[in-house]
C-alpha cells in the first residue's frame, strides 16, 4: 500500500506543476490583467511569507512533526524587529534581533517537542497563543509604523526594470538552500528515514532528536524571516497580523503532495503548490469574488489534499491490494503499529468498519 | 476422552512460499492442562492465532465441543470460548481493572452502567483465582504479570472453555511464574481447557498434564507428561540431527575487536563481560526475553547502559550512541527486519546507501546515482533478487529484505558485525545463503556476534556459544562441547551450569 | 447517590488540584483587591468563561477519544450571527425556531467533520483546521459587513445573557448543565465509555469489537449540537453578532481542556474538570486585571497556562509509566 502511495505522490507533485501550468495559461486567456508584471509581482509579493515558511515546513512535515505557531512567531518577530528600530533606530540591528526571536521561537518549540517528548501538535498549539499574546504584550494595541522608507520600499518596488520584487531574491536563495538541503544532501535523506521509520532510523545511527530540533529552529528562523519581509510589506509592525497564516502554510504543504503521516514529498511540489494557491486567489480576485471566497478554497484544497490520496489508497484496497498486515508469520504477536503518533491517529482509519455491532 | 474440548486435525496454513503449517494436530480435553512446544518457526503462533480467530486455515478442521470452530473473526472466536493471554497483553491504561474485564459490554442496569456490580463481579472473580488486585485501580502502571491476570479474568467473564497462555511467563519473575502456574491449575479444576505454551521445560513438566511438539509446522509427538522426561522433549522438540549444511568456513582467529566488560542495565541485564576476536563467531543464545537483543542494543547504543564499559578495537564506546559505535566500526542487523532494519516504503538504494551517506557526496551534491551505485554493487554481491533497485524495498521476499538489511551494515566495512536473529522467518534457501555470508564476513577478519534462538543455526555457525538466562550471562561452551542439549540446558533450567 | 459519585470521582482525581489552584487564585487576589472576590466579581467571571465553558466541555468528549475539533470557533460565530439574522428577518419568530437554527447548524458542521474523519479516516486536526477556514468563509460571506445588534437578538436570549438565578449567570447554569450531562453520559453509559476506550488504546478498542467509526461519527455529531447551543449563549452573552464573532476561541477552548485535566493523548478527564479548566484560566485573567497587570497579557499567560499544564500532564504520565516501561523493556 505504501509502494502505491509512493507512485501516486510522484504523479501527484507532477500533477500540481502541471496544474500550475494550467492556471497560469487559464489565467491569461481569462484575464488580460493577470500575466502583466504588476499583477504578478502582486502574486509573488503576496505569497512571499507563506512561501518562505513552506519551505522549512516540508521538512518538519516529512519527518512527521508539525509547527501550528508560526504565524505567532513571524508577528512576534515583527513586534521585536518593530521596537527594536523604535529603540536603537538601526535596521541591522532590528533584522537580526527579529531573526533571532524566530529562531529563539523555533527552539523553544524543539526542545519541548524532543527533551520532553511532547506531541508537537499540543506544543505548537500552546506555544500559538504564547507568541501571540507575547506580541500584545509587547506592543499592546498600537501597531509600530515609523520604519525607515529605504527599507519599507524595498517591499513596494521590483528589482531593477523587471516586474520581480525583491522578495524574490530571498524566496530563490531560500528555495534554493531548501531543496538542496531536502534532495541533495545527507540531511534530507535523514529527514525522508525518519518520516518512513522513527525507529529504524535511530538503528541506523541517525541522530533523531538533533534533525527534529534543528528543523524546529530552521522553521523558527524562517518564521522570522517571513516577519521581516511582512513587515517590510505593510510597512508596520502590529500584534494581529499574519492571523492564520499557519493554517495557510500547512494547507499549501500537504497541497503540495507532502503526506501529513510523514516521510513522502518534494520541494517542487511544495512550491508549486504555494503558488497555484497565490495565482488562483490572484484569479478569483480579478474575477471579482471577495476576500472570503479565498478563505473557503483554501480551506476546500486542503481538505482535498488529505482526502484524495486517503481515497486512492481504499479504492486500491478494495480492489484487491490488500495490505500484508497482519498475514506475515515473520512478526511477533503484536502486529499492530502502536498509536503513539505525532498527529492524533484517528481510529477509524485503523480499522474501517470492523466491528460494527 | 481426548480431545473432548478442542481438537485440530490436519492443519495446513501458508503465506506466501513458507509453510507455517503443515499437517499440525492438537488435542485438548475439558480440565487438562496441555503445554504446546516448538523451536521458534515451528507454527506455535500460527497455529494460536487461528484458534484466536486471527487466520483461516487453508486445510484442516477445528472442532470445539464437539462443534465446527468457525474460523477468521477474532470476536466470533471469543463467543465460541476460546481467549488467548498473549505475552504482551494490550489492556486499556486509563480505564480501571474492573471496566478493563469488561470493557464493551459493562454490565447495566436500566441502561446506565452499573459500576457497583462491575467492580463486585470482577471482585469476586479476582477471589476465586487468589489475584489481589484493586478492581478500580487503573491498568497504567501494572506489571506484565498482572496485566496477565485481568486478561485471565476478562476470559473467565465471558466464560471461555479453553484458555490459550502463549508464553505467557517469558517475562516474568520466579515468584510471577508460580502464581501463575496456581491459577492455571484453578482453571483446569473449573473444568476449562488450558494451552500452555512456554520454552521453560522445567515449567512445561511442572505444570502440563501432556505435552504437544511441533516442528516445521507438523505435530510430531504428543505425550503424558508422566511418561516422559525434559531430554525426550528437547529431541522431539529438535527433531533431527543437523542435516542442513552450515558453511561454516576455518576462519584466522586474531586479536580482540570487541571487549565488553561489566556491562548491566538495572532491571534488564547484569554484568555482562565477553570479548569478540578478528575472526570468530560468537553466538549470544537463551530464550526469548533473556536479554540477549537488549545486550547488543546496548552495545551499539541504542540503549545507555548503566554501567560496565563496551570497547572496539581497543578504545572505549561513548555510552548510548549509535553513531560513535558506527565510527568505532560495529554494525547491528537488528532483530525486527521490518520495524528496526528497513525503511520499508523506500526504494532498495536508500535503503542500502543509508549509513554510507557521507561518503557518497560528491561535490556538495549527493546524488540518487551515487546511491544507486553502491546499492547495485551490493545487491550483486549479496545476489539480492529484485526487478529494479529504485523499488520500494517492501516489495521483496523476507529473505531478500534481510540482504538489504545485511547489505546496508556490510557497506560501512565494519570491524564488528552484530546480527540479531538474522534468518528469522526468511526460506531455507535464503537462510543458507545468509549462513554463507557469514562465515564469509569471518573469513575476511570480521568480528561476528549473533543473537539466535534457533539452535542448528547456533551450534552450525557458532565457534563459541554464550548463553544467557534472565538477564545474565550462564555458560560459554566451547564449538566442541555445544550440543543441543548443553545449550538448551543452560537457557532453560535454573541451577544447572550455573 | 449519583451526585455523591460524581462529586466524588470528580474530586478524588485529576480535577481536585484545578479546583485548589482555583481557590488559591481567587483567594490571594481577593486579598489584594477585595472586590475581585465580590459577588459581582465572582460573577463577571462565570459570565465570561460559560461560552468557553461549554465547548470545553464538549470538547472533551472527542479529545477524550484522541480527536480535536478546531473548527468550534467559526461555527459558533456563524450559529450565533445566523441566529440573531433569522429573529431579524422573521420578526415574531418563536424562539424555539431559533434554537432550532441554532442546534440545525451546529449539528450540520458535526456531521460534516465527524464524516470526514470517522468514515473516510482524515486525521481530526486536518479536517477541522479545514472547516475552520470554510465555515468562517461561508460566515464572512454571508455577514458581509452586517452586525446583530441588541434589538435583533431574540428576547429570551437577552434575558439569558443578563439574567442570574441565586446569584449563578444563566449562562454559567447552562454551561454547567451541558458539563454535566457530558459528564454523566461518559461515565454511565457504554456509549460513553467506548469513548474512553477507544482514547485510551485505539488499537485494543477495535480489537474487542467497539465500533471505533460510528462512535466517532456520533461524538463529532453531539460535540456540533453542543456548539449550537455555545452559539447561541455567544449571541445571549453579548447581544451582538458579526464576522469576527468567536474569532480564534478555539485556542480557548482547547487551553481549557488540558488545563482542566483532559489529557491532549485521550482515554483521561472529565467534563466538569475541563469546564473547571475555562473558570480557571478566566479567573486568572481577572486576577491579573485586578493585580493591575496590563489585560494585554491575557493570552501569553493562557499560553504559557497550555504549555505548562501539557508539560505538567506529560511528566505525570511518564512517572506513572516508568515502571511499565521497565517491564515492557525486558520483552522488547
Amino acid at each position: 500500500m505504501m509502494a502505491l502511495q509512493r507512485l501516486r505522490l510522484t504523479a501527484w507533485d507532477r500533477g500540481i506543476v502541471l496544474l500550475l501550468i494550467l492556471t497560469l495559461l487559464f489565467g491569461g486567456m481569462s484575464s488580460e490583467l493577470f500575466l502583466t508584471g504588476d499583477n504578478l509581482n502582486f502574486v509573488i509579493s503576496d505569497v512571499s511569507e507563506v512561501l518562505l515558511i513552506a519551505f522549512p515546513m516540508a521538512l518538519l512535515i516529512i519527518v512527521r512533526d508539525i509547527d501550528l505557531s508560526v504565524a505567532s512567531s513571524l508577528t512576534l518577530a515583527s513586534a521585536v524587529i518593530g521596537i527594536t528600530y523604535e529603540a536603537t533606530l538601526s535596521m541591522p540591528i532590528a533584522v537580526v534581533a527579529g531573526l533571532a526571536t524566530g529562531s529563539l521561537c523555533g527552539l523553544v518549540n524543539g526542545l519541548l517537542v524532543t527533551k520532553l517528548g511532547l506531541s508537537s501538535l499540543a506544543v505548537t498549539i500552546g506555544t500559538l497563543a504564547l507568541y501571540r499574546g507575547l506580541c500584545f504584550v509587547l506592543l499592546g494595541d498600537m501597531p509600530i509604523s515609523s520604519l525607515p522608507m529605504e527599507w519599507t520600499d524595498l517591499a513596494f518596488y521590483p528589482i531593477g526594470s523587471t516586474f520581480l520584487p525583491w522578495s524574490v531574491v530571498l524566496l530563490a536563495l531560500f528555495g534554493a538552500l531548501f531543496w538542496y538541503l531536502l534532495h541533495g544532501t545527507r540531511f534530507g535523506r535523514w529527514c525522508y528515514a525518519i518520516g518512513q521509520g522513527e525507529e529504524a532510523a535511530a538503528y541506523s545511527g541517525i541522530p533523531v532528536d538533533r534533525v527534529r530540533l534543528l528543523l524546529f529552529v530552521m522553521t523558527g528562523f524562517m518564521a522570522g524571516l517571513a516577519g521581516l519581509v511582512y513587515t517590510l510589506r505593510f510597512a508596520s509592525a502590529s500584534p494581529d497580523g499574519a492571523m492564520g497564516y499557519e493554517l495557510i502554510v500547512i494547507a499549501a504543504v500537504l497541497f503540495g503532495g507532502v503526506a501529513i503521516a510523514g516521510g513522502i514529498g518534494t520541494m517542487w511540489g511544495v512550491i508549486a503548490a504555494v503558488l497555484v494557491w497565490g495565482a488562483s486567489r490572484s484569479l478569483l480576485q480579478l474575477a471579482g469574488f471577495d476576500a472570503n471566497a479565498l478563505v473557503i478554497v483554501s480551506g476546500l484544497l486542503l481538505l482535498v489534499s488529505v482526502a484524495i490520496p486517503q481515497l486512492i489508497s481504499r479504492l486500491r484496497e478494495q480492489l484487491g491490494h490488500r495490505s500484508p498486515r497482519g498475514g506475515n508469520p515473520t512478526r511477533g504477536e503484536a502486529s499492530l503499529p502502536s498509536g503513539n503518533e505525532v498527529v492524533h491517529p484517528s481510529p477509524a482509519g485503523a480499522g474501517h468498519d470492523q466491528g460494527s455491532n | 476422552m481426548a480431545g473432548n474440548l478442542l481438537s485440530v486435525e490436519g492443519a495446513y496454513k501458508r503465506f506466501g512460499g513458507v509453510h507455517a503449517l503443515a499437517g499440525a494436530s492438537l488435542e485438548v480435553s475439558a480440565g487438562e492442562i496441555v503445554g504446546l512446544l516448538g523451536e521458534n518457526g515451528a507454527g506455535k503462533s500460527t497455529l494460536v492465532k487461528t484458534l484466536a480467530g486471527l487466520h483461516s486455515l487453508d486445510a484442516g478442521t477445528i472442532t470445539l465441543q464437539g462443534r465446527p470452530f468457525s474460523q477468521g473473526n477474532p470476536r466470533s472466536a471469543r463467543e465460541q470460548g476460546i481467549a488467548v493471554i498473549y505475552q504482551e497483553p494490550s489492556l486499556f491504561p486509563d480505564l480501571s481493572l474492573a471496566e478493563n474485564v469488561f470493557v464493551g459490554r459493562q454490565p447495566t442496569t436500566g441502561g446506565r452502567v452499573d459500576w457497583r456490580g462491575m467492580v463486585s463481579q470482577t471482585q469476586g472473580l479476582f477471589d476465586g483465582l487468589g489475584i489481589d488486585l484493586n478492581p478500580l485501580r487503573p491498568a497504567r502502571g501494572l506489571s506484565i504479570a498482572d496485566q496477565q491476570m485481568v486478561e485471565i479474568v476478562k476470559a473467565l467473564s465471558i466464560d471461555a472453555s479453553l484458555i490459550i497462555m502463549d508464553e505467557p511467563s517469558a517475562a516474568l519473575s520466579a515468584a510471577e511464574v508460580a502464581q501463575l502456574m496456581t491459577v492455571a491449575r484453578r482453571l483446569k479444576d473449573q473444568g476449562r481447557g488450558v494451552v500452555y505454551i512456554s520454552h521453560r521445560l522445567d515449567e512445561v513438566t511442572e505444570l502440563c498434564d501432556s505435552v504437544t511438539v511441533m516442528r516445521d509446522g507438523a505435530t510430531v509427538a504428543t505425550a503424558a507428561v508422566a511418561q516422559i522426561d525434559t531430554t525426550q522433549i528437547v529431541r522431539w522438540m529438535v527433531g533431527r540431527e543437523i542435516t542442513e549444511m552450515f558453511p561454516k568456513f576455518d576462519a584466522e582467529v586474531g586479536d580482540v575487536v570487541l571487549s565488553v566488560k561489566g556491562l548491566t542495565r538495572a532491571g534488564v541485564f547484569h554484568d555482562i563481560s565477553f570479548d569478540v576476536r578478528r575472526g570468530e563467531i560468537v553466538a549470544l543464545a537463551g530464550l526469548v526475553g533473556a536479554g540477549r537483543s537488549e545486550v547488543v542494543r546496548a552495545i551499539f547504543g541504542i540503549d545507555h547502559h548503566d554501567s560496565g564499559t563496551v570497547s572496539v578495537s581497543g578504545s572505549v564506546l561513548r555510552n548510548g550512541s549509535p553513531s560513535a559505535a558506527m565510527s568505532a566500526g560495529v554494525a547491528l542487523v537488528p532483530e525486527d527486519r521490518r520495524l528496526q532494519g528497513l525503511f520499508m516504503p523506500a526504494a532498495i538504494s536508500r535503503n542500502i546507501a543509508m549509513t554510507v551517506l557521507a561518503r557518497l557526496r560528491s561535490r556538495l551534491l549527493l546524488r540518487g546515482i551515487s546511491e544507486r551505485r553502491v546499492a547495485t554493487d551490493w545487491a550483486g554481491r549479496l545476489q539480492l533478487k529484485y526487478a529494479n533497485i529504485e523499488d520500494p524495498v517492501e516489495r521483496l521476499s523476507g529473505g531478500n529484505q534481510q540482504k538489504v538489511v545485511l547489505a546496508k551494515w556490510l557497506a560501512t566495512d565494519p570491524a564488528l558485525l552484530i546480527v540479531d536473529e538474522p534468518t528469522r522467518g526468511i526460506d531455507v534457501g535464503t537462510k543458507a545463503e545468509v549462513h554463507r555470508l557469514l562465515s564469509e564476513q569471518a573469513v575476511r577478519g570480521l568480528a561476528v556476534l549473533m543473537v539466535s534462538s534457533d539452535l542448528p543455526e547456533v551450534l552450525g555457525m557458532a565457534d563459541r556459544v554464550l548463553v544467557m538466562r534472565e538477564g545474565r550471562l550462564v555458560a560459554e561452551i566451547a564449538r566442541a562441547d555445544a550440543t543441543q542439549e548443553s545449550v538448551m540446558t543452560a537457557a532453560t533450567i535454573s541451577g544447572a551450569l550455573a | 447517590m449519583t451526585g455523591r459519585n460524581v462529586a466524588s470521582t470528580a474530586l478524588k482525581a485529576r480535577e481536585f488540584p484545578i479546583l485548589v489552584a482555583l481557590a488559591a487564585v481567587v483567594v490571594t487576589t481577593g486579598l489584594v483587591n477585595p472586590t475581585f472576590a465580590s459577588s459581582e466579581g465572582i460573577s463577571a467571571i462565570l459570565i465570561e468563561s460559560s461560552v468557553i465553558g461549554l465547548l470545553a466541555a464538549s470538547q472533551s468528549m472527542l479529545i477524550i477519544m484522541r480527536q480535536i475539533d478546531l473548527s468550534v470557533g467559526s461555527t459558533t460565530g456563524l450559529v450565533a450571527f445566523l441566529v440573531g439574522q433569522n429573529a431579524a428577518a422573521n420578526i415574531g419568530v418563536p424562539f424555539a425556531v431559533s434554537v432550532g437554527v441554532g442546534l440545525a447548524v451546529g449539528l450540520v458542521v458535526g456531521v460534516v467533520n465527524g464524516f470526514l474523519i470517522a468514515y473516510l479516516g482524515l486525521p481530526s486536526l486536518v479536517v477541522t483546521i479545514a472547516m475552520l477556514y470554510v465555515v468562517r468563509g461561508v460566515f464572512s460571506h454571508l455577514a458581509g459587513g452586517e452586525t446583530i445588534t441588541a434589538e435583533q437578538v431574540p428576547a429570551p436570549l437577552v434575558e439569558l445573557g443578563s439574567g442570574s438565578i441565586f446569584g449563578v449567570p444563566y449562562l454559567f447554569v447552562c454551561a454547567l448543565i451541558g458539563a454535566i450531562s457530558v459528564t454523566l453520559l461518559l461515565r454511565y453509559s457504554r456509549w460513553g465509555r467506548d469513548l474512553y476506550a477507544i482514547g485510551s488504546n485505539p488499537e485494543a478498542a477495535l480489537r474487542v469489537g467497539i465500533p471505533v467509526a460510528r462512535r466517532t461519527f456520533v461524538a463529532f455529531a453531539l460535540s456540533g449540537i453542543f456548539t449550537g447551543v455555545a452559539g447561541l449563549l455567544l449571541l445571549g452573552r453579548f447581544s451582538f453578532a458579526d464576522a469576527t464573532s468567536g474569532l480564534g476561541i478555539e485556542l480557548y477552548v482547547i487551553a481549557a481542556c488540558v488545563i482542566g485535566g483532559v489529557a491532549i493523548a485521550g482515554g483521561v478527564g472529565t467534563a466538569v474538570g475541563a469546564l473547571i479548566g475555562a473558570v480557571l484560566l478566566q479567573t486568572i485573567t481577572f486576577a491579573l486585571g485586578a493585580l493591575g497587570v496590563s489585560q494585554f497579557w491575557q493570552q501569553a499567560v493562557a499560553g504559557a497556562l497550555l504549555v505548562l499544564a501539557i508539560t505538567f500532564d506529560r511528566v505525570v504520565a511518564v512517572r506513572s509509566a516508568r515502571r511499565v516501561v521497565r517491564r515492557v523493556e525486558v520483552l522488547a
